[in-house]
């Protein structure tokens, strides 16, 4: 299986601190890679420097082959990479729908084929009773759901889900957990921040962990839980109790 | 020639004073409150006009109508900010930007039904008296404008940085919900920064009184003067503001010397659209997105 | 669907045969103004309405209109017709530059910059005299009743002028607002970067309705000259006119295709009546009304007095069941 995206050497400073050190990491098409890490680690800023939030200081994102560092996020997306943020931003004025249907028209400039798209993307998500309700109105958690389905509505190859699994409970998560894995049964290549370890174990296929920017591991999910210097990243040497 | 050089430098920085006064205040309530205050001219205008009728009517000369005029206008300030720009808080940029520009049509519209359009002046002993250094004529009153300026700059920017309630102004402009978090009360530091920037706005407004007329429109000149120095001071920086106040007192200047009579205004304008084309985010950086 | 039709039906056939019923002519010269201004409102409403993009400069492309209808008809004679549309594609032009510039800046910023940029044109238009007459302006010949050169001798044929310019006004508006540049106009508006999250070249839709905002504005600058006679670069890019322009939007309903006539009808009547009641003796009587009622919207009605209409015909449609 090929690696569809591929990340090289990526840096970048923030004034004295450098948030991210050095990444390399690449997934194969169709996985679905975990970034993990303790608060701080630079999973978010990787994220924004893959997607073109920010400019990296040096190195290189590839996607299907594809230089993305120096392009625009909406260009980016037109390649086929989608990501979802941390905190949800819907377009509060406008409904479920054409919230979903902004995503949609990448694609298909046309009302009717985007709004099926869109109505496609909701029912998977699982909000098609409030299609009509203003996303302002929306729960935190149907807010996230949106989001989703924004991001899926582009029609994205690679799709970057930043810590969507963040205060829900027992139930939400595992709902959560089963949209995922039917994005990877579909075929899609994933990668996810996130927090919730339960979840992780669930839908990684490999893990890589994050500390102060830099990569301290990386492998099977069952590898990595079990590395030292990982549990010493999240829980702190005994000297620092 | 160099003579007229340095003249239009000197006049320049004097009036820059002025102007880094009202951009301050403008770049204050910037950046703690985080809304633009259109309306920063007409509180010069009004502190003008309360320091006009304080000569006229009480013979206070302006400079000592400061005393009251500054204490007047913090409280005006802070119940501007409790009364109308609370309101505003949440609504977004749209609801915000209009308040303040509504409220600076309101107070020129009525203070040209009030005072009608003449311009008026007051005369004080050292309205007309200049002095000589190296071949340049400094105006006694304009001297005193910029010292005062920069005494009241200077106090603002030592206020904000030893004392608390300063800090918890920079604290806020920083991260207003962290603040809020940390227990600072957010509603008195913004109503304190509010008063601040227009005591300073008042403040202008005497300074100006013994060698500037007014009239209802007279705060225009000045809030645009200040927006130009909040942008190239980039937003939010007090220092920035004063700088770039100066900067374009002698711009305006160098404007007027050189090109023409009537270009100061081109010239300062000019000044604004390169920033904005090369450096828009101020000569101070800043965030870029 | 005609359900939905019937109100717009009777409000066209209301302002069809509206000139019948005026009988003076400061009644037909409100009704002029409430249409042209209105057409502005729309105009600035597809950029500061839609796409949040709050433009106080918008008399920039309503004087260059102006004076680009103007600087062709007398200076080499042709039609206003045809300087109507070169006026428009003057303005589409100059909106790119000033765009270019202005787009860098977000929110109020962006709101002075375009404040600054009508200002400058008012000032470059002062010192113009060669080519454009300078402070003091000029009227434009008076060729009595010449409809191809868009002058008329009654005020009728100037009403339904406006009245078209509405119209081509609200339909482009009405196509934009249910396609997806509608959909990507609001996202922008809403939150840019999210956005362009999902795919939406934000400045190059910035920039293409501009473009269009800018064409239409032009059109009521070259009407504006030919319906009173004169122009003076104080007039052509007044502020007023800017400040008018997103007025009606917000009063009336920002971001909503009808909000800029609701507000044009409010205001505009009302400042004609002030204007007439008291006139010179209190100059600034119609901009202290203005202002206030622009704060009271604000704090009371943010989005504008729309939502009021539609919630009551709502209620009244639903009250016959």
């Amino acid at each position: 299986m090929a690696d569809v995206l591929v990340v090289r050497n990526l840096d970048k400073r923030f004034g004295g601190l450098r948030a991210v050190a050095d990444l390399s990491l690449s997934v194969e098409e169709g996985q679905t890679l975990a970034l993990i890490g303790p608060n701080g680690a630079g999973k978010s800023t990787s994220f924004n420097l893959i997607t073109g939030y920010f400019r990296p200081d040096s190195g290189s994102v590839l996607a299907f082959g594809r230089e993305l560092v120096g392009l625009e996020p909406y260009d980016i997306c037109a390649h086929g990479l989608a990501r979802t943020f941390q905190v949800a931003r819907p377009f509060g004025k406008m409904t479920v729908l054409e919230n979903v249907m902004t995503g949609a028209f990448l694609r298909d400039k046309k009302v009717r084929a985007a709004r099926e798209r869109a109505r496609e993307a909701i029912a998977f998500v699982g909000l098609s009773a409030k299609e009509e309700t203003p996303a302002r109105d929306l729960t935190t958690i149907d807010q996230r759901r949106l989001e989703m389905a924004r991001a899926l509505a582009t029609e994205p190859r690679i799709l970057l889900l930043d810590e969507v699994m963040a205060g829900l409970n027992h139930t939400e998560i595992d709902q959560a957990v089963a949209l995922v894995g039917q994005l990877a049964k579909r075929g899609l290549t994933i990668v996810i921040v996130e927090h919730v370890m339960r979840a992780i174990m669930a839908v990684a296929n490999r893990i890589v962990v994050l500390d102060h920017g830099q990569k301290i591991a990386e492998g099977l999910p069952q590898e990595v839980v079990a590395n030292k210097e990982v549990i010493e990243a999240y829980l702190g040497t005994g000297a620092h109790a | 020639m160099l003579q007229t050089l340095a003249q239009a430098v000197v006049n320049g920085l004097l009036i820059g004073g002025i102007y880094a006064l009202v951009s301050i205040g403008v770049t204050l309530i910037f950046g703690v409150v985080k809304i633009v205050n259109f309306a920063q001219g007409e509180f010069v205008m009004i502190g003008m006009y309360l320091s006009f009728f304080l000569a006229t009517r009480a013979g206070i000369d302006p400079l000592v109508s400061l005393v009251i005029v500054m204490p007047v206008m913090f409280v005006v300030g802070m119940v501007f900010q409790h009364v109308l720009i609370r309101r505003v808080l949440s609504l977004g940029d749209m609801p915000q930007i209009f308040l303040t520009f509504a409220l600076s049509v309101l107070l020129m519209n009525l203070a040209l039904l009030l005072f009608t359009a003449n311009y008026r002046t007051v005369q004080t002993p050292y309205t007309d008296a200049s002095f000589h250094i190296g071949g340049v004529y400094i105006s006694v009153a304009k001297l005193i404008a910029f010292i005062l300026a920069m005494v009241f700059s200077g106090a603002l920017t030592v206020f904000l940085r030893t004392t608390d309630i300063g800090k918890a102004m920079r604290a806020a402009a920083q991260n207003r919900d962290v603040a809020m978090l940390m227990g600072i009360n957010t509603d008195l530091v913004f109503a304190v920064a509010v008063g601040l920037a227009l005591a300073l706005a008042g403040a202008a407004g005497a300074l100006l009184m013994p060698f500037y007329p007014v009239y209802p429109t007279v705060g225009q000149v000045f809030v645009l003067m200040a927006f130009v120095a909040v942008v190239l001071g980039t937003l939010g920086n007090v220092t920035g503001a004063l700088i770039a106040g100066l900067m374009m007192g002698i711009a305006e200047s160098l404007g007027i010397q050189f090109v023409g009579a009537d270009s100061g205004l081109i010239v300062v304008f000019m000044l604004l659209l390169l920033t904005l084309a090369f450096r828009p985010s101020g000569l101070f950086g800043g965030r870029a997105r | 669907m005609v359900k939905k039709a019937a109100p717009v039906i009777v409000l066209a056939l209301i302002a069809l045969i509206l000139p019948v019923f005026l009988r003076t002519g400061f009644e037909i010269d409100i009704a002029v103004r409430v249409l042209l201004f209105a057409f502005i409102g729309v105009a600035w409403n597809l950029m500061g309405g839609y796409a949040k993009q709050l433009s106080l400069g918008h008399a920039a492309y309503f004087g260059l209109g102006a004076y680009t209808s103007t600087i062709l008809l007398i200076k080499f004679g042709v039609s206003p017709w045809i300087g109507l549309i070169a006026g428009g594609i003057v303005a589409m032009l100059a909106s790119l530059p000033i765009g270019w510039l202005c787009f860098r800046l977000r929110g109020p910023y962006f709101a002075i910059a375009t404040i600054a940029t009508a200002q400058v044109l008012m000032l470059l238009f002062l010192k113009f005299r060669d080519f454009a007459w300078g402070a003091e302006g000029t009227t434009i010949p008076f060729l009595g009743n010449a409809p191809l050169m868009m002058q008329f001798s009654g005020k009728a044929p100037y009403y339904y002028i406006a009245l078209g310019l509405l119209a081509i006004g609200l339909v482009v508006t009405w196509a934009i607002e249910r396609s997806w540049m509608g959909n990507y106009l609001v996202a922008v508006g809403e939150d840019e970067d999210a956005a362009e999250a999902v795919g939406v070249n934000a400045p190059r839709i910035k920039r293409d309705i501009y473009l269009i905002s800018a064409f239409l504005t032009a059109l009521a600058g070259t009407f504006y000259v030919q319906y009173i006679y004169f122009i003076d670069p104080n007039t052509a890019f007044s502020f007023n006119v800017s400040v008018e322009a997103a007025l009606v939007s917000i009063v009336g309903g920002i971001g909503t295709l009808w909000g800029p006539v609701l507000g044009t009808i409010l205001l505009e009547p009302t400042s004609a009546l002030l204007q007439s009641l008291l006139g010179a003796s209190h100059g600034g009587v119609q901009l202290t009304v203005y202002a206030l009622i622009l704060i009271a919207v604000i704090l009371w009605r943010p989005t504008g007095l729309l939502g009021l209409i539609t919630d009551a015909y709502r209620r009244i449609v639903r009250a016959d069941g």
